[in-house]
């Protein structure tokens, strides 16, 4: 089996948001939607002992996705290998996984023609990742914070990494197992 | 500038209007068939079946209230010609609200049009036990429409203002009492006939016994809207002691932020303390102006509750989207031949 998962090590994310603009590229977004930004928690300190920590945010693909068993169409629906995407044929804009999403990674473009506007999400640009490449934006990370694979192979990057470290996941007590996984950074330690 | 965006993807209202309306009209129309299903499941066996004319405008504008609902539901759909894949899907609690409401409304229609003038005469006038099977369903559905507009809400996780059990409750209480309010005013009126004959004998002036009805239906809302003042509070108050940071902050702004004039002037006092006070006063003030308030007090809950939705901020979510682009930027469109 296989289990599609990403690990964010904020110890390496510099806040480029070249990872915003690569996905933006690849999957072609209106103005108004992004997929995976990436959000700034600081400064914190005194000067010169100040300190900024970077959250990339994407989809976290969660286990128990609260978006799915809320879909009244189908259209928003989850993969074998853990993807979860959106099929905009089948979505009727009807906005209850984007309520029922904890992550706000999901929107409808305003820019959308009338009568064609559907529910957008990363989808682990399953186009590549089936091909055996790597999502645009960890492609593009030059800092190696974005780290992607199978969870379900023990030799893959982040199954070590997942298994290895100390990672954390964003509102785990929510249940929605978010298959996104933070390395958080040292908050300005020594 | 055509562009209008909004990028501020924490603040921003996914479901606006049209769904507060269609919560506030599904309620209404829910309640209007559950409570005239159950009046004529109790008193057909005593007075006849003629009782549904005691309701019948009343049903006719519960129908019409699915019916509006129902359109401004598919009305405000991203792509509303792929509507009718809702009917496949298996687990949404929206594929079942649609499912009740469509059945809620049709035989409710069809239960409406037993009590169209009787001088019509129509053809299928004698066929009661078509009347009777409308009436048990629409009963039924209707309060699983109540229910339903309450638990669509409460069931989003995310959503922190949304996700207690208090709000199904308070939407079924103010449902139902919106349903009798409305009830209460159109008893009587057209297409019910003069004069009902009761029992195959006795010929008993509308005007009386809808008297009666509205006598009860008044009772009925009296304890309904002392109860909904009763959930109200308990809701807007455990969100402010007992909810999330989230849910606390948006309670306080129904308390005394933002929402405050119309939390305590348009819901507590002018939606349920005054129609409470209307109604054990009697006289013209519980006839008309009592369910007029708690009908208005109905909608603009539903609009509080709709655009309450307020979602946790991931640390430093809040800033990120306050600095993004508003849309009317130049800069934006200053390469795209497009916009000029």
């Amino acid at each position: 089996m296989t289990r599609y998962a990403m690990v964010m090590d904020q110890r390496r994310c510099i806040g480029c948001q070249s990872c915003t603009v690569a996905c933006r590229t690849w999957n072609d977004l209106p103005l108004d939607i992004i997929f995976n930004p990436i959000v700034t928690e600081g400064v914190q300190g005194i000067f010169p002992d100040v300190h900024a920590s970077y959250t990339p945010l994407i989809c976290m693909h969660c286990d128990n996705p609260p978006c799915t068993i809320c879909c009244p169409t189908n259209a928003s629906q989850q993969d074998e290998d853990g993807i979860v995407w959106v099929d905009s044929s089948k979505c009727m804009g009807c906005k209850v996984c984007v309520n029922a999403c904890p992550y706000g990674a999901r929107d409808v473009s305003a820019l959308d023609p009338f009568l064609k506007s559907f529910v957008r999400k990363c989808d682990f640009c399953k186009d590549r990742v089936r091909e055996g490449e790597q999502p645009y934006c960890v492609a593009t990370c030059h800092q190696n914070a974005r780290i992607f694979g199978d969870l379900d192979d023990p030799n893959s990057d982040v199954s070590k990494l997942v298994n290895g470290l100390g990672v954390t996941t964003i509102f785990p007590e929510l249940g929605t197992e978010p298959q996104v996984y933070y390395i958080p950074d040292l908050g300005g330690a020594k | 500038m055509s562009h209008a965006m909004n990028n501020d993807k924490l603040n921003k209202h996914f479901w606006v209007w049209p769904i507060a309306c269609y919560l506030f009209l599904g309620g209404l129309g829910g309640g209007i068939l559950f409570f005239a299903g159950l009046f004529d499941f109790i008193f057909a066996p005593m007075i006849g079946s003629s009782i549904g004319s005691v309701f019948a405008l009343g049903i006719f504008i519960g129908v019409a209230a699915l019916g509006i609902g129902s359109f401004l539901l598919v009305f405000e759909l991203g792509q509303p010609f792929v509507f009718l894949r809702v009917f496949l899907s298996k687990t949404a609690i929206i594929k079942w609200g649609a499912v009740l409401l469509s059945v809620a409304l049709i035989f409710g229609f069809v239960y409406f049009l037993f009590y169209l003038p009787p001088e019509w005469n129509l053809f299928y006038y004698s066929w009661t036990w078509i009347r009777d099977i409308c009436c048990a369903v629409m009963m039924v559905t209707g309060i699983c429409v109540v229910l339903y507009t309450g638990i669509l809400l409460s069931s989003f996780k995310a959503r922190a203002f949304w996700n207690t059990p208090v709000l199904p409750v308070l939407f079924t209480a103010s449902a139902l009492s919106t349903a009798s309010a409305l009830l209460a005013v159109t008893a009587g009126l057209w297409p019910a006939p003069e004069f009902l004959i009761l029992g195959g004998f006795a010929a008993v002036p509308m005007h009386d016994l809808s008297e009666i009805f509205v006598e009860y239906l008044h009772l009925i809302d009296t304890v309904l809207v002392a109860f909904e003042l009763v959930v109200l509070l308990v809701y807007v108050v455990m969100m402010y002691a007992a909810g999330n940071n989230t849910a606390r902050k948006m309670a306080l702004q129904w308390l005394r932020g933002s929402f405050a004039p119309l939390f305590w002037g348009g819901l507590v006092i002018c939606g349920l303390l005054l129609p409470l006070f209307f109604y054990l006063s009697g006289g013209v003030l519980a006839t008309i102006i009592a369910p007029i308030l708690v009908l208005a007090a109905g909608l603009l809950l539903r609009f509080m509750v709709v655009f309450s939705d307020v979602r946790r901020p991931i640390p430093g979510e809040e800033r990120f989207y306050s600095r993004l682009p508003k849309g009317d930027e130049t800069f934006l469109f200053a390469n795209d031949s497009k916009s000029h």
